[in-house]
């Protein structure tokens, strides 16, 4: 069995040699542009190919590895970790605080230092070192704009950083069809150009007003350290700033930068998100249903997505899923699958419960508790055929005294401390700081919602074809459990939507979540549909509740919106 | 012979064809005649009858000229053009001098900008060709309906569940007409002009995808609900730039994709319409994707081009196999069982039939078999029939195929069988309408179990269900 990140860490290294590549095919179409020279095509061509191979560039190239190791780094450091939980304001500030994020701010600002160095000397600009031969003076004068571009660099890895991890949370998006990699490259290049150069421009302006508000202090604090003389008109002046025209490269390298660093994440998000094949059975490598149990890690991902294709086009491998094991003939392999599915599916279900108010959830505790108490208890270890080992008598007794033990001083110290912090958090001020929010944390449950639209597709195309290739009816003894399991998730989500449930202020005002919700509402229906119109003519067979039963209905009439 | 060598007659001279149950073809009086005296397998069906009075207003560009002209001044006039029109024909109004009699200078300007304008938008169709026409055009150029701008009925889709019928109106309003409730719901919202299709979504009731002028248009109508206008905050207004006017759209069978294609575009649009993102596909030649057909269990994807290029598209990795037709573009095409699609170029009385295109034949080189000649001939009753196909219909089960077409006033069905790979094409019935009614479009129904119900939509405004029923002992 692999390890658990190998997969992960593989792809994340295939990542970086692509990205290693476009960016150097970026560098090296660069000096093309800026070296051209259409009257002479023969010297633009020779002194292009100069450059490319000269030592300034392998120096870049290193340069530019670097910086995208430390990007894979990064990248690799946010996905592997499942989403933060973050569901109180506090908290929230807290996340943002962490030694993490101070580390991720300074390999943002280093990164955006160096690409920026990096594009500026690629370009020939004179803007590349910080002093020069004064005119009017004996002495080393600074040069104003390369700290003003150096700075610059700085402030746009943080921008950069700022946007996409702090007030954005960044989540893998699989895209809903899966190209080549080279078709997705060329289709991405041509939006991230125009994105470069059209997001650029926000953070120029804002630079240039930071440096008119402060640029006093980088520029004497850099002069008194080399000690160099102040010859130019200073540039936190705005005419000043403004004829001198350096906004214009600034914008340019800016441009560049950002065209860089999108390029890293659509390269990143191609190769991450590539389907993989997982076999159904095997010793040596990870299975279908191993992954699917690394619920909302990478694995857990690629899992649901390729249960997803597969029960749609792989005929093969679902064959696979409808066998039986040789000795003993168990459906070994769908049980397995099964119940990873439906853990999937039920535990989304519970999250969702949760957030829709805890009354459901008290009454499920006391629904629960005189199946506890042993009297209720008593007739059920031997109503079936079976003798039942864990539920024995005696072990039900000993669950009993545990639970009696619990019952004691610190329990109760507990519970009223639970109290006391309620009523605390009650208090204005403090709930507003300490309070759950439940919009993020429906925000956060729904952000985890794609391997649940896939396990939902995926099984109920497996149910469908069933139909047709399961020969020995592995699939259909559990159709009610299926089908039950997508309604309540069904049921669940449609309480979300029911106004008086969710308070009106905790309406989603994210997008994204909105959407995720909207679709995965739709693929759950799709979900049901699927398996109720294949079965329509069997349907009456098909021991369900009488609650599913009913709310099937719709369902079979075409009539469930 | 003849490929009509066998149908038989044609009903008499007040007599039009109802259904056809067992071999038997029944006709009834043309005015009188009840379907129900036949059979009731399409009782409960929706009664649609598409008249002039029940059209909104609607603002076309035919019916612009029926204003009477106001005299603005000069300049609300070119404003006002421009505002409508864009820039470019506010240049041309402001050069025109029968318009423009008051500013000499101004004229003589806008004629100068009007002339460089030209030299690049010649200089961009030369380079893109098929960006020459302007919105209702190209879809009118490549619609399957019949005469699509002036047709009461532009087109109309089955639900493939349920027995619910769409159909779009010539005053761009998509009427929804079910089996069980006598009630219409009617669609309409501001970016809703020129529908040029259809497309009810897999495993839902209720998702409705509306190709029109602007983009993708997936209305959401609960078929619970009693509003016979739902709003349009039950639209999603799916655009991209560049890619308008859509000309077809078609959801995947598995109810999780939707295709858009634009002929003045040369990349299909795969839409997640829940994510309201979408995936151009594209490649190298071709011109615009006019319609694209998905075969029955989602695997590949036909996608004709508005040259003789059409691609098959294999959908697990989304891979293209380039298919080139003879003479001129591919006007229809539709998928049978077992991944046999059919199709047929515009203005050649042919259809072709693509085997289990690359996996069986495995050759890029081989071709596609010529399965039917329908060349035009002239009947004994002394009505024409055959000549080029305007479109072409397959049963869900593949088992009758009914052609539409150029030169003629009758349908033609014919029965389709596969055996060992093989297709064979036999003559079945012709559907004729009342006096100068010409057949607009239609569609098969989608989940008629008693055979196959073939919905026409005549030129009157009248909708037709035409079952062919068969029982087991035949």
């Amino acid at each position: 069995m692999e390890p658990k990140s190998d997969i992960f860490s593989k792809r994340l290294l295939v990542a970086v040699l692509w990205n290693i590549g476009l960016q150097i095919f970026l560098a090296v179409g660069l000096i093309f542009i800026i070296q051209v020279d259409l009257l002479h095509p023969l010297s633009w061509l020779t002194s292009t190919v100069n450059d490319i191979f000269g030592w300034k560039m392998s120096i870049n190239i290193i340069l530019l590895a670097l910086v995208s190791f430390f990007q894979a780094y990064i990248y690799g450091s946010y996905y592997m970790m499942p989403l933060p939980k973050y569901f109180t304001r506090f908290s929230m500030f807290l996340n943002m605080l962490s030694i993490q994020n101070a580390i991720f701010i300074v390999l943002y600002a280093l990164s955006g230092y160096f690409t920026m160095g990096l594009y500026s000397s690629l370009a020939k600009s004179k803007f590349n070192l910080l002093k020069k031969q004064c005119e009017s003076y004996d002495g080393q004068c600074l040069l104003e704009q390369s700290l003003f571009l150096q700075f610059g660099g700085m402030w746009m890895g943080l921008y950069y950083f700022m946007n996409v991890h702090i007030f954005s949370t960044t989540v893998l998006m699989f895209p809903h069809i899966y190209q080549d990699k080279f078709q997705q490259i060329k289709i991405a290049v041509n939006n991230i150009l125009s994105m470069g150069f059209k997001n650029s421009m926000a953070p120029v302006t804002y630079y240039c007003i930071f440096y008119y508000l402060w640029g006093n202090k980088p520029r004497s604090f850099v002069s008194d350290v080399y000690s160099l003389y102040l010859e130019d008109p200073p540039l936190d002046n705005i005419i000043i700033l403004i004829t001198s025209g350096i906004w214009i490269g600034l914008w340019f390298y800016t441009s560049l930068f950002f065209i860089s660093v999108y390029t890293m994440k659509a390269v990143f998000n191609i190769v991450l998100t590539e389907p993989m094949k997982f076999p159904i059975v095997s010793d040596s490598c990870l299975t279908l249903q191993n992954a699917l149990a690394q619920r909302s890690q990478f694995n857990g991902y690629l899992g649901a997505q390729d249960l997803r294709i597969m029960s749609m086009t792989d005929g093969l491998r679902r064959a696979h899923i409808f066998t039986l094991s040789q000795p003993g003939g168990h459906p070994r392999n769908w049980n397995g699958l099964l119940e990873q599915c439906l853990g999937i599916i039920t535990d989304f279900s519970k999250q969702l419960d949760c957030i829709n108010g805890e009354p459901k959830s008290d009454m499920n505790k006391s629904t629960l508790r005189p199946v506890l108490n042993g009297s209720a208890y008593s007739k059920i270890p031997y109503s079936d055929t079976l003798r039942n080992m864990a539920q024995s008598p005696k072990l039900l007794n000993l669950k009993d005294n545990k639970n009696n033990a619990e019952d004691t001083f610190s329990n109760a110290v507990k519970e009223e401390f639970n109290v006391l912090l309620n009523k605390l958090c009650q208090k204005p001020g403090i709930s507003y700081m300490f309070g759950e929010l439940t919009d993020i944390k429906l925000k956060y449950v729904l952000m985890q919602a794609q391997p649940v639209m896939w396990t939902c597709e995926g099984l109920s195309f497996i149910a469908a074809a069933s139909l047709n290739e399961d020969k020995y009816g592995v699939v259909q003894n559990d159709l009610p459990i299926i089908i039950s399991a997508l309604m309540n998730l069904k049921q669940n989500l449609e309480k979300l939507t029911k106004p008086g449930l969710v308070p009106r202020k905790h309406i989603l005002n994210d997008t994204f979540a909105i959407k995720m919700k909207a679709g995965l509402l739709s693929s759950v229906k799709r979900s049901i549909y699927k398996i109720v119109i294949t079965f329509s003519k069997y349907i009456h067979e098909i021991p369900l509740d009488p609650e599913v039963q009913i709310a099937i209905q719709p369902f079979l009439m075409c009539k469930e919106a | 012979m003849s490929a009509f060598h066998g149908f038989p007659d044609l009903p008499g001279p007040d007599e039009v064809a109802l259904c056809k149950l067992n071999e038997v073809y029944c006709c009834g009086n043309a005015r009188y005649g009840n379907i129900t005296t036949f059979t009731n397998a399409t009782k409960k069906h929706p009664v649609i009858n598409v008249t002039r009075d029940i059209h909104h207003h609607r603002l076309s560009d035919e019916n612009i000229s029926m204003y009477i002209d106001v005299e603005d001044n000069l300049f609300k006039k070119i404003t006002s053009v421009w505002y409508k029109q864009g820039f470019l024909e506010a240049l041309s109004v402001a050069a025109d001098p029968t318009v423009n009699r008051e500013s000499q200078f101004l004229a003589v300007t806008a004629s100068y900008f009007l002339k460089v304008a030209n030299v690049f938008s010649t200089f961009r169709y030369f380079l893109q060709p098929h960006l020459k026409d302007i919105g209702p055009k190209i879809v009118s150029n490549y619609s399957r309906t019949r005469s699509w701008g002036n047709a009461p009925i532009k087109c109309l889709a089955w639900h493939p569940h349920a027995t619910k019928i769409a159909v779009a109106t010539v005053d761009d309003n998509v009427r929804i007409y079910c089996s069980e409730v006598s009630f219409v719901s009617t669609l309409k919202c501001k970016a809703q002009g020129h529908v040029s299709s259809l497309s009810w979504r897999p495993f839902s009731a209720s998702e409705l995808a509306v190709g029109c002028e602007q983009g993708v248009i997936v209305w959401t109508v609960d078929p619970n609900s009693m509003f016979t206008k739902p709003s349009s905050s039950n639209a999603v207004v799916l655009k991209r730039s560049g890619h308008n006017p859509v000309t077809d759209v078609s959801w995947s069978p598995n109810g999780d994709l939707l295709i858009s294609c634009s002929g003045a575009d040369t990349s299909m649009l795969v839409w997640d319409v829940s994510m309201e993102t979408s995936i151009p596909l594209k490649r190298v030649a071709g011109g615009g994707i006019v319609f694209s057909r998905w075969s029955f269990d989602a695997s590949k994807v036909f996608a004709a081009t508005s040259s003789i290029i059409f691609r098959v598209w294999e959908t697990k990795r989304w891979t293209p196999e380039r298919w080139c037709a003879r003479g001129c573009r591919v006007v229809a095409a539709c998928w049978g069982p077992k991944d046999v699609v059919l199709f047929a170029a515009k203005g050649e009385p042919m259809i072709y039939a693509l085997t289990n295109t690359g996996l069986m034949s495995g050759t890029q080189t081989s071709k596609a078999l010529a399965v039917l000649d329908v060349t035009k001939v002239e009947l004994p009753s002394g009505d024409c029939v055959g000549g080029p196909i305007l479109d072409m219909c397959w049963d869900p089960t593949g088992r009758y195929l009914a052609l539409l077409f150029e030169e003629s006033h009758l349908i033609a069905i014919f029965c389709t069988t596969q055996l060992m790979m093989q297709l064979k094409i036999t003559p079945c019935c012709f559907v004729s309408g009342l006096e100068n009614e010409l057949p607009s479009t239609m569609a098969f129904q989608q989940n008629f179990t008693e055979g196959a119900c073939l919905t026409i939509a005549w030129s009157s405004g009248r909708v037709q269900h035409f079952p062919i029923i068969y029982t087991d002992g035949y």
